[in-house]
């Protein structure tokens, strides 16, 4: 019987391919998402951001936020500077979003589509959570150097519907992310660069850049400082605590 | 020229100080973040130095006009005006103090006026990042509407159509404690506030030589904000609440507000301008809704409704009765009718909003024709009892860094005996030029 080598040459044959494989198989893309989140920061962290507005004509306005963020889902942002901004806060826990404003004296509930700041950035980009918590992985194309994957919101309250992210292989970080609506219009493109050691293991992009077809010639530009491992408790992320939110620091 | 005083010649050479020095801009370097702009001192301080000017035209005739000029009438007024404000704070571990100084002045058909207080000034102590005890001065804001709150039991009465300005506080100790929890109830925070009323401490509050308590308990559950309020002591009617927020989606918000008085206080002005006072419980409402649309056009529309308002027939009456005192006064130079009348607008139907059903709406457009930081608004507050209303359309530029500037034109509309038809005003336009710092 000579069947018997031939089917045991069949099946090393599929099990060297099968172990090969095995690497691109088990990128999963939600996998490679979780990846993704958990080399762009830790679980909790605070940081200082530096958002710069610029106008086609070269003109810039620049706000500078002191930022922490518990687990996946609580975040919030203290404006330092421009003066006429200083001491707003904003503050997420989930899909829930409050502006405090120290003149108006008390939070309210605002929209992850809506701007604090003016410009391209809106208040999702500067309040953003992990992209494993808001979206799942859809389709995952493999590049030389890059992976491509697709990116599905999870809820229609995420302010984005659709997300293309380019991912360099090499760093398992984002390079550049174009937000979508539902319809497939492309609302912005979001661009990471200058890898930087921010410490403690922390390597990633110290700028994110963002331009938008919907806004020719406009682009809104943030710089991040900073980023240090840092615990908080659960009560740093309530409306009673946005006006102390400086206190942190 | 009118008589300036010393210290409005001070306030309007501190002003010119601000804005002129603030006027050249900075332009940094393109990508440079330096950490120096985000090392902290213990004293951080700021504010604003504002000037305005407002042109207004008298509704000659108009039961208020005739209220407030019976003696000097007129059919224009225009008014300079400039604000200082000066906030702070000093921080340590685990206390910090907290303050904001309000100078206002003001140059007119009437002279000159101006007002210095201490809006806040309060200490913060902070044993438990879950517990803040406050004592001093400080102000409230509770409640979820923009423009009303039925639940604002100890906040000041803020004006509808600027409803973010800062206001003053009252002098009181707070415990405040918040718990986080994971689950449908996300947080839960109680406020308990002990308010005083005694000569020189909160007696615009009401009764003296009482003690007063107000609650707000605070939960988070199930994505949605729910408040219950109360306030209970004699100075004022014991009153319940509660109000909600909640986002239906990325761009759509809705609120509420429902409060009860006990047994309240409403003065009741007789056809001889004689005033009697009646007792009665009430219930007053707010409910609203936030929506962005896709044209960035943000519109903000508030229903609210006061059982404690007059109604239509009593505001009727009062505007009638004020008339014939004003008119009377301009006859034969007798003001008994005239101060009873300005004792009743003093006393409640002179304030903002003294009816009882009324619709807010305030439609802004984000940055149209992609110029930035530029927000053109349209706000009108409509009394649907007397469908009388106030329209004010209005352009905000905030371009310049730590520039604000605001024109504003605020038209006033309504028949004979109707409350905006009885106005003092019938248009004002107004510019305002904000320097922060």
């Amino acid at each position: 019987m000579n069947i018997y080598p031939k089917r045991l040459m069949l099946f090393g044959v599929f099990i060297t391919a099968l172990f090969f494989t095995t690497p691109l198989l088990a990128m999963d893309g939600n996998e490679l998402l979780r990846q993704v989140d958990a080399n762009m920061q830790p679980q909790s962290y605070e940081m200082y951001r530096k958002l710069i507005n610029i106008e086609p004509d070269g003109s810039k306005k620049e706000f500078v936020l002191y930022t922490v963020k518990k687990g996946q889902d609580k975040m919030v942002a203290l404006f330092l500077s421009p003066a006429s901004e200083k001491g707003r806060a904003t503050l997420r826990l989930g899909d829930n979003m409050w502006l405090y404003i120290p003149n108006v004296g008390r939070p309210i509930r605002i929209t992850s589509l809506q701007s604090v700041v003016g410009g391209i950035f809106n208040n999702s980009d500067i309040l953003r959570l992990d992209y494993s918590l808001e979206y799942d992985a859809g389709e995952l194309v493999e590049n030389e150097d890059t992976y491509q994957l697709e990116l599905n919101a999870k809820s229609s309250s995420i302010a984005y519907d659709r997300l293309n992210m380019t991912i360099d292989k090499k760093t398992i970080q984002p390079l550049t992310i174009e937000c979508y609506t539902a319809s497939g219009m492309l609302i912005k493109s979001l661009h990471y660069s200058k890898i930087k050691d921010f410490g403690d293991g922390l390597v990633r992009p110290s700028v994110l850049e963002t331009d938008s077809p919907l806004h020719k010639g406009y682009r809104s530009v943030m710089l991040f400082a900073k980023v240090t491992k840092k615990e908080f408790a659960d009560e740093v992320f309530t409306l009673n605590y946005m006006s102390k939110v400086d206190e942190l620091r | 020229m009118s008589y300036v005083s010393l210290p409005a010649r001070v306030l309007l050479v501190v002003l010119c100080c601000f804005l002129s020095a603030s006027v050249t801009l900075v332009m940094a370097d393109e990508f440079n973040f330096d950490l120096e702009e985000i090392e902290k001192s213990p004293l951080n301080w700021g504010g604003y130095a504002e000037i305005k000017f407002e042109h207004i035209e008298v509704e000659q005739g108009s039961a208020f006009s005739l209220l407030n000029f019976a003696d000097k009438p007129l059919s224009t007024i225009d008014r300079l005006g400039g604000s200082l404000q000066l906030d702070g704070s000093y921080s340590q571990e685990l206390y910090s103090f907290n303050w904001l100084l309000k100078m206002t002045g003001q140059e007119d058909d009437f002279g000159w006026h101006d007002t210095i207080d201490f809006f806040t000034a309060y200490l913060n102590i902070k044993p438990l990042p879950s517990a803040t005890i406050s004592l001093g001065k400080k102000p409230y804001k509770w409640g979820k509407g923009y423009a009303w709150n039925p639940v604002g039991f100890i906040n000041r009465r803020k004006d509808p159509n600027n409803p973010d300005e800062s206001l003053e506080g009252y002098i009181t100790a707070e415990l405040d404690f918040i718990k986080s929890f994971s689950g449908r109830v996300q947080t839960v925070a109680l406020t308990t506030v002990i308010l005083p009323v005694y000569d020189e401490i909160n007696d615009d509050f009401g009764v003296q030589n009482e003690i007063n308590i107000a609650a707000k308990l605070y939960f988070l559950v199930m994505d949605t904000d729910i408040d219950l309020l109360l306030l209970t002591g004699n100075s004022r009617a014991d009153k319940y609440g509660m109000d909600f927020s909640k986002n239906l989606s990325t761009n759509f918000e809705v609120h509420g507000e429902l409060g009860w008085v006990v047994d309240g206080p409403k003065v009741i002005a007789q056809e001889d301008g004689s005033l009697s006072q009646r007792h009665e419980n009430a219930f007053s409402w707010l409910l609203g809704i936030r929506y962005l649309s896709e044209r960035d056009v943000t519109s903000i529309i508030e229903y609210y409704h006061n059982d404690a308002g007059y109604t239509e027939e009593e505001m009727e009456s009062f505007y009638r009765f004020a008339k014939n005192a004003g008119e009377d006064f301009q006859q034969t130079a007798s003001n008994l009718l005239l101060d009873r009348a300005i004792d009743a607008s003093l006393k409640g139907y002179g304030r903002p909003q003294p009816g009882r059903d009324y619709l807010y709406a305030r439609f802004s457009q984000k940055e149209p024709f992609d110029i930035l930081y530029f927000s053109p608004a349209l706000t009108a507050i409509v009394n649907l009892a007397d469908n009388s209303f106030t329209l004010s359309p209005e352009l905000i530029y905030t371009g310049f860094t730590n520039w604000e500037m605001r024109l504003r034109f605020s038209y006033l509309e309504g028949e004979s005996y109707t409350e905006y038809g009885e106005k003092q005003n019938s248009s004002k336009l107004e510019l305002r030029l904000r320097y922060f710092f």
